[in-house]
């Protein structure tokens, strides 16, 4: 006690602070890279490799060895040192100084996005985690499930089709539906259609399509499309999007006029004393909460009206079927209603 | 040929799968509600129904007010806690005067008549049946009428409507406004709020308003903060004003535990508990007279007695265990004394001292019996006239005594504000460690909630000691 003074106290007490603070900060403390770093090995560099051919394939883009080492974020040489592995291995093949899949590397290519996908639904139907995260969880787990363990996890989600984000997954023979629709950015003005998809990647266009409360599974009209902006209408609302932004967004055009969901709206929208029948759940709401809101009653055909108003405004209780039931705003934006 | 049908059954099957796609439960569901409500139209007459829900929502429209919503609220909880104070000080001091000062005695004489050793003796009365009849004396009175006024209004049918009122602040914080029940019924007892929270469907808002219910200042910790606050808080200000001041203090408390509760409601669903499924919901039932006797039999049994029982079964070996390490020596010190030495120096650097710290560790079934351990170690180490030996618990009926005492024991106006801060933020009693391993089946949300509020105690009294020790 005799070298006690309280300032040191103090001081050491904040070092030890900061010190906690950098290691295990979400994310980017220093022991989660550390753990992180240990777990990258051959197979996941393998695999990325695998992944991104696949993609690129899809989209039609051409890959060599440059674009693949500036994407990958692994060390030069260790990916140069695996593209030779692969190529022995006959997983990938060159033309020249194109990189393309071989049969049996695109076989490998379509497990891994199973598992990508599959996860991703997994962590959107049984775990609390924002749709931010759920991509890169996906990507860590897609290195460490076995066959085996995927088709179980399959299995337990009733076989899925599709991923939260509306990819198709791939089935376990191989087989994997193609995605309907074409971008966003490129409709026409009027055109109708229903969004299919949104992709996930890059985390910052992503993040900005969730941030405009954007739903998957949304019938939209486009009232507006030039270099600068895409204006749609959807559920009542307008919505104004970068074109590059609305790239990343999938539609799926109907052929001949749907008018019949012109007029609906989200749940948020509706006013006291106003009375609005159900048209349905978003397939934002999953889950749990989906069957949860089901089993209440929140089915097409229902009639509903605000009940009360909670003093801070949110939240705010509909009467539905007789009884008062009190929904946050966030979620009621995500059901649909037809007014009366 | 078997075979092949089989096969193609299950390639139909895949088919189908395409077509009907990922929505059919919605559709099951639908049509399952369609059926029913045709069922209900054709057989179902509703006609007085209509009277009775125009009374309800003229309750609602108040009760849920901008204007009144709040102060209704606060004005109910604030009764039901100034009742349960109040009102639990006759029955306690009754119970205290019949097993303390009466039955104590007579047992104590019991055992010198029929010769038992002073040992046994001391280790049966003084420390588990001392124990064991503290813990009733002082728990049972505000429990017993906590809970039914507490029932009562769940049972008519207000305290969904103070969910909903609040909803929207705990959503800030990722918990669910039914929190703020299982909150206010922490004030009554923690290992009661655990319970509660069964009303919170949502797993993850579930685990918050169990990790975080220790934070509600429950019954057996307010009568420290008032006896300490007293003491200490009040005699700094005039003396007009001490009573002002104290009052302050033990409120500044409980609004402070409410400020760490929705701090780590946020932080924990922000960080280990992100994972957990999370939902919303409220139902708002009608209201309805509350049955009156059925709740209050049904309050006392369920929540009183069950949490009672429990307390007790953990204070009996506390009780002994208190009894023990005060008159086993080693050396010429007792237990006690040797652990309160080597725990002064961490003692110090928070603010507080040994016998604080192994009043707490060894007090860990009931907060109630932590004031009467300080005093009989303070005066078993200081070694002051006072009190009734070693091992046995005792309190004082005016607050000068103990004061004298924990002044002998080194406490300063720092000491005081640091054991009312870390009678707020210290693991919780083990009562509600066992009831929230019991709710949550879980060791590890056992563990965090156990030590989550430790380690802020620690920290707090800590910061507040040495920038006490700087300004002063």
């Amino acid at each position: 006690m005799s070298s006690y003074s309280p300032t040191y106290a103090l001081l050491i007490f904040l070092l030890v602070s900061i010190l906690m603070f950098l290691l295990f900060r979400p994310r980017r403390g220093w022991y989660w890279i550390i753990k992180n770093n240990i777990t990258v090995n051959e197979k996941t560099v393998t695999e990325d490799v695998l992944k991104y051919l696949y993609h690129n394939e899809i989209s039609g883009n051409e890959v060599n060895i440059i674009s693949l080492t500036a994407v990958l974020k692994f060390s030069d040489n260790l990916i140069i040192d695996i593209v030779k592995k692969m190529t022995i291995k006959e997983l990938i093949k060159f033309d020249g100084y194109v990189l393309s899949l071989t049969e049996s590397g695109r076989n490998y290519a379509l497990r891994i996005v199973r598992v990508h996908r599959l996860w991703e639904k997994y962590l959107a139907e049984k775990t609390g985690y924002d749709k931010v995260e759920w991509h890169g969880r996906a990507e860590l787990m897609e290195h460490r499930l076995s066959h085996k363990e995927t088709d179980l996890l399959a299995n337990q989600l009733g076989n899925p089709l599709y991923d939260p984000h509306g990819d198709p997954i791939p089935t376990n023979q191989g087989k994997i539906a193609k995605l309907k629709g074409v971008a966003l950015s490129s409709l026409a003005v009027n055109s109708v259609g229903r969004i299919t998809h949104i992709e996930d990647e890059p985390d910052v266009i992503y993040k900005q399509i969730l941030a405009e409360n954007i739903h998957i599974g949304s019938q939209l009209r486009v009232v507006e499309n030039n270099p600068k902006r895409i204006i749609f209408y959807a559920e009542g609302e307008d919505f104004i999007l970068a074109p590059i932004v609305a790239a990343n967004i999938t539609v799926d055009v109907f052929e001949k006029d749907v008018a019949e969901e012109e007029n609906t709206s989200r749940l948020s929208s509706l006013k006291i004393n106003e009375i609005a029948n159900i048209a349905g759940i978003s397939k934002e709401i999953r889950g749990d909460s989906r069957r949860r809101l089901l089993d209440l009653g929140f089915v097409k055909g229902t009639s509903i009206k605000i009940d009360l108003k909670s003093p801070l405004g949110n939240p705010k209780a509909y009467l539905i079927k007789g009884t008062s039931i009190a929904l946050r705003n966030d979620q009621a934006s995500k059901i649909l209603i037809n007014k009366l | 040929m078997k075979k092949n049908s089989v096969e193609n059954i299950i390639a139909l099957s895949n088919d189908l799968r395409w077509k009907i796609g990922d929505d059919f439960h919605d559709h099951l569901a639908e049509g399952i509600y369609a059926d029913a409500s045709e069922i209900v139209k054709n057989t179902v007459q509703t006609d007085d129904k209509k009277q009775q829900f125009r009374l309800d929502s003229k309750i609602d429209n108040i009760v849920t007010s901008k204007i009144w919503g709040f102060p209704i609220m606060f004005l109910i909880l604030g009764l039901i806690l100034w009742i349960t104070i109040i009102g639990a000080n006759y029955p306690s001091s009754m119970l205290a005067n019949l097993f303390l000062d009466n039955i104590h005695p007579i047992l104590k004489g019991f055992a010198a008549n029929i010769g038992m050793p002073w040992w046994l003796d001391g280790f049966l009365i003084d420390g588990v049946y001392l124990a064991v009849a503290w813990v009733i004396a002082v728990m049972l009175p505000p429990m017993a009428i906590f809970f039914p006024l507490f029932t009562l209004l769940e049972d008519f049918g207000y305290l969904p409507r103070v969910a909903f009122n609040l909803d929207y602040l705990f959503k800030k914080s990722g918990a669910h406004g039914k929190q703020a029940l299982t909150m206010s019924m922490g004030f009554g007892c923690n290992a009661a709020g655990v319970v509660a929270t069964r009303i919170i469907d949502s797993p993850r808002e579930r685990l918050i308003a169990i990790i975080t219910n220790n934070f509600s200042l429950c019954n057996g910790r307010w009568p420290t903060q008032i006896l300490i606050a007293s003491i200490f808080i009040g005699a700094v200000v005039p003396s007009s004003l001490s009573g002002f001041a104290s009052v302050s203090a033990v409120i500044g408390i409980a609004i402070l535990g409410i400020f760490f509760m929705f701090f780590s409601s946020w932080a924990l669903s922000k960080t280990i508990l992100k994972g957990e499924v999370s939902t919303f919901n409220l139902e708002l039932p009608p209201y309805r007279p509350p049955r009156f006797w059925k709740t209050v039999y049904t309050s006392i049994i369920d929540r009183t007695l069950i949490v009672l029982w429990r307390a007790i079964i953990f204070a009996a070996p506390a009780g002994a265990a208190i009894w023990l390490i005060s008159n086993i020596t080693i050396g010429g010190e007792s237990i006690a004394a040797l652990v309160i030495n080597s725990l002064d120096g961490f003692g110090f650097l928070l603010g507080l001292n040994g016998v604080i710290l192994l009043a707490y560790i060894v007090a860990i079934p009931a907060n109630e019996i932590v004031i009467p351990t300080i005093l009989m170690l303070t005066v078993l180490v200081t070694g002051i006239s006072g009190g009734e030996g070693a091992g046995v618990m005792f309190e004082l009926d005016s607050a000068n005594e103990t004061a004298n005492i924990l002044k002998a024991g080194g406490w300063t106006l720092l000491t005081a504000i640091n054991v009312m801060l870390f009678s707020l933020l210290h693991n919780p009693c083990s009562t509600t460690i066992y009831t929230i391993y019991k709710e949550t089946k879980s060791l590890k949300w056992t563990i965090i909630a156990s030590i989550l509020p430790l380690i802020m105690g620690f920290v707090v009294t800590f910061l507040v000691a040495q920038i006490w020790r700087l300004i002063f």
